[in-house]
């Protein structure tokens, strides 16, 4: 956003033009009762008391920080969640409409940089209370072991420091508390104690055409796992939770409460708990005593300026805001490390026009999914990568058709009348860290002025092989499904690792409960502390160690 | 390729099918835009701006064009971003006075004439260049014209199929989901869901 000038808020109401078309008269006329555009939570008559200290307060309300939130709350601790973004009503603000949901994105611009840059906004990262998993897909496959020993195995990148075992009982918790549907048993992870608590979600059109291809050339599908409803769904704290009715709409905001974002999941059992959740609150200082340790945090909220003291602080804010905190404020950089090994998941899409009429706005829009690509025999690369089919809005999928393919004109137009007829696979791969892959802070400001965030990328060697594997497989998939037209767009999602967990302060910002080496009350818990970035989505895990960072933390207290 | 009756997408808006959220938002997009004075750039260069568009998005099917141009110049006005921008461009106020004033050095070394005087395959031949990177101009020494182009055909694709007759046009019905879709398989539509005229 530029600032080289200020407006005058009278500069900024737009002409209201005339309606001409019949038609919409009419309707406009009919529907005007019911003008419901989305509003911003009322103003709090009293900002709260900025002397009192509460036991801990929890910057960020997504996948980080929601599930520690509730557990410190249900261990009777005074806790305060302070979230940047606002507090949305889903039934009532959330129109199925791409452009209209532009509120759940974290939309203060950040600074791409390198040979693969990376998008944000809509891509990567939420904002408003639930954070990013306001528009995750809810994708929820488990890690596996070996996802966690990439460089005993390979050589390469660094291991976790503990093993699988550590989170797998929290993977089972969080499947039965969210209400995650999927295959029972599911065909990639042998060692799992109990199955799925719902069935999967129905396959929509391009699962369908995936499955056939992949059943003629050997590759082993199954529905996926996804944390959205197929059935009601009793949940402590909450109530029922109403069944998904494949709106299709997971990438942006559900409307109806079936998809297990933090909002309708963690963050009221939190709440129910005697957790406050204060929304609209940016926070810009962390400040500490003169030990080091950290006394309390300073925050904007509805143009005022207030501290808020605490005995304890998680920094929950996601792989950008974290370390762009912690290096505003000069804070646990002793390592060298904030703001290092910064990786993002290889995304790569292969996309194909089909004879069959197939409507990629209904259902789970990743219903299938493939890991025998986890480890594939003839690989040249480290680590692996998942297969998963992709259904997709059209504003969304023509913005990036027309960043790839750059089609304008006539030919664009024509194109997109086939959008019914087409369906993608996507993977999701892991990366490695590299010195070249770095977030630091510019010199250009942003609205609050406050350096922006460039985040520099440049997809490696091993990305780079990866990459070439699965395009290779995705089209012989295609092919065989019977697409024209097949052509794939690189792309790279998910940001992680820039304030990772390790052994060692020499080469770690958090120790492996979570904890900064160099500030003793301060832990930090969201896809930021990744040693490495796992070949499947991360929400779960991110997750999981939010569950273990709070029982860890819970247990040094007694 | 496939052809969907008109008129189907106004048609849902009016029904219970559609959320009054989804309604308030597409409805606000079927306002003609007719008149619209630009408030961020200066009339010449929305002029401009309007020309390029209308060859991005050739609309001659339409008695009246969507029109791609009043967002862009309210999205400057109000300095609003997407979340990112590629660190090789200036900042976006700064980047449409470099390319539109690039475009017009294009045309000229081209043609000797500004955008706006050339007749449509000129202008066509303007941008085939701009998009393949070629375009002359001293502008695009300070602004990378194959990531200009890029950014300014995604934010104008993106306005144009938010658009209701866009999506029209291409037979999407998302937004009438009030009852959930049930019949998701290949080859299955609801009664909802505009079929295809062979034409």
């Amino acid at each position: 956003m530029p600032e080289e000038e200020v407006l005058e808020e009278s500069v900024l109401n737009p002409v209201k033009p005339e309606i001409q078309d019949p038609l919409l008269q009419a309707l406009l006329a009919e529907s005007a009762a019911l003008d419901a555009a989305p509003t911003e939570q009322e103003l709090p008559d009293l900002l709260p008391n900025p002397v009192e200290e509460v036991d801990c307060v929890v910057i960020g309300t997504g996948a980080g920080g929601a599930p520690l939130l509730a557990r410190l709350a249900m261990a009777g601790l005074k806790v305060v969640a302070l979230e940047a973004g606002p507090r949305r009503n889903p039934a009532r603000d959330y129109a199925t409409d791409e452009k209209a949901q532009s509120f759940l994105f974290w939309n203060d611009e950040r600074l791409s940089a390198g040979q693969s840059p990376v998008a944000f906004g809509k891509n990567n990262s939420g904002t408003g209370v639930g954070g990013s998993t306001l528009h995750y897909t809810a994708y929820t496959p488990r890690a596996h072991a070996n996802d966690l020993t990439l460089h005993r195995d390979f050589g390469q990148g660094v291991d976790w420091p503990f093993g699988i075992e550590e989170l797998e009982p929290y993977y089972e918790e969080l499947e039965h508390f969210l209400g995650v549907s999927g295959p029972t048993p599911y065909p990639w992870n042998p060692s799992r104690r109990k199955g799925y608590p719902l069935a999967p979600l129905p396959l929509n059109g391009a699962a369908q055409l995936m499955q056939r291809a992949c059943a003629q050339l050997g590759i082993q599908t199954s529905p996926a796992a996804n944390a959205a409803l197929s059935a009601r769904y009793y949940q402590e704290g909450i109530g029922w939770r109403e069944a998904c009715t494949n709106r299709g709409f997971c990438q942006a905001g559900c409307n109806r409460g079936a998809k297990a974002s933090m909002d309708v999941t963690f963050l009221p059992l939190a709440e129910s708990y005697g957790a406050e959740i204060r929304a609209d609150a940016f926070v810009t200082e962390i400040e500490r005593d003169e030990q080091g340790r950290v006394t309390g945090v300073v925050y904007e909220q509805y143009g005022q300026t207030v501290r808020q003291r605490c005995r304890h602080l998680f920094l929950c804010a996601g792989a950008v805001e974290t370390p762009r905190l912690l290096m505003l404020n000069e804070l646990a950089l002793s390592s060298g490390h904030v703001g290092k090994n910064f990786m993002a998941h290889p995304g790569m899409q292969v996309w194909g026009t089909f004879p069959e009429d197939i409507r990629p706005y209904k259902g789970i829009p990743g219903g299938l999914i493939s890991e025998d690509t986890h480890r594939p025999k003839n690989a040249d690369f480290a680590g692996g990568y998942l297969l998963q089919s992709i259904g997709v809005m059209p504003v969304t999928f023509a913005t990036q058709m027309v960043r790839q393919r750059k089609l304008w004109g006539q030919a664009l137009r024509d194109y997109m009348r086939s959008y019914n007829h087409m369906a993608g696979i996507n993977i999701l791969g892991d990366c490695l860290p590299h010195a070249a892959n770095f977030l630091e802070l510019a010199e250009e400001k942003d609205a609050r002025g406050l350096p922006k965030p460039r985040l520099h990328f440049t997809a490696q060697e091993n990305e780079q092989r990866m990459n070439r594997h699965a395009e290779k497989l995705m089209r012989q998939i295609w092919e065989a499904a019977g697409a024209r037209d097949i052509w794939a767009f690189e792309r790279y999602a998910h940001v992680i690792g820039t304030a990772r967990m390790g052994l060692s302060g020499d080469d770690a910002v958090v120790n492996p409960e979570g904890r900064a080496f160099d500030v003793p009350n301060l832990y930090i818990c969201d896809n930021s502390v990744f040693p490495s970035a796992l070949s499947v989505n991360p929400a779960l895990t991110i997750m999981a160690l939010s569950l273990r960072t709070a029982d860890k933390f819970l247990a040094s207290l007694r | 390729m496939p052809q969907y009756p008109a008129g189907t997408v106004r048609a849902l808006l009016s029904t219970d099918l559609v959320t009054p959220a989804t309604r308030a938002a597409l409805e606000a997009r079927l306002v003609s835009a007719a008149g619209y004075e630009p408030q961020f750039f200066d009339p010449a260069t929305y002029a401009l701006l309007e020309a390029v568009a209308a060859r991005i998005f050739p609309q001659p099917d339409r008695e009246t064009p969507i029109a791609l141009t009043p967002a862009i110049d309210q999205r400057l006005l109000a300095g609003t971003a997407d979340g990112w921008r590629y660190d090789a461009m200036p900042p976006d106020r700064e980047a449409f006075r470099l390319g539109l004033g690039g475009i017009n050095q294009a045309a000229q070394a081209q043609f000797q004439q500004v955008f706006t005087a050339l007749d449509e395959a000129r202008q066509d031949a303007v941008l085939e260049q701009l998009a393949a990177g070629n375009a002359a101009g001293e502008n695009w020494q300070q602004l990378p014209q194959s990531r200009f182009f890029e950014d300014l055909l995604a934010e104008l694709t993106e306005i144009y199929y938010a658009h209701p007759l866009a999506q029209e046009e291409i037979g999407y019905v998302g937004m009438a989901d009030v009852p959930g879709w049930q019949r998701l398989g290949l080859n299955e539509t609801e009664d909802r869901e505009p079929t295809e005229v062979k034409l």
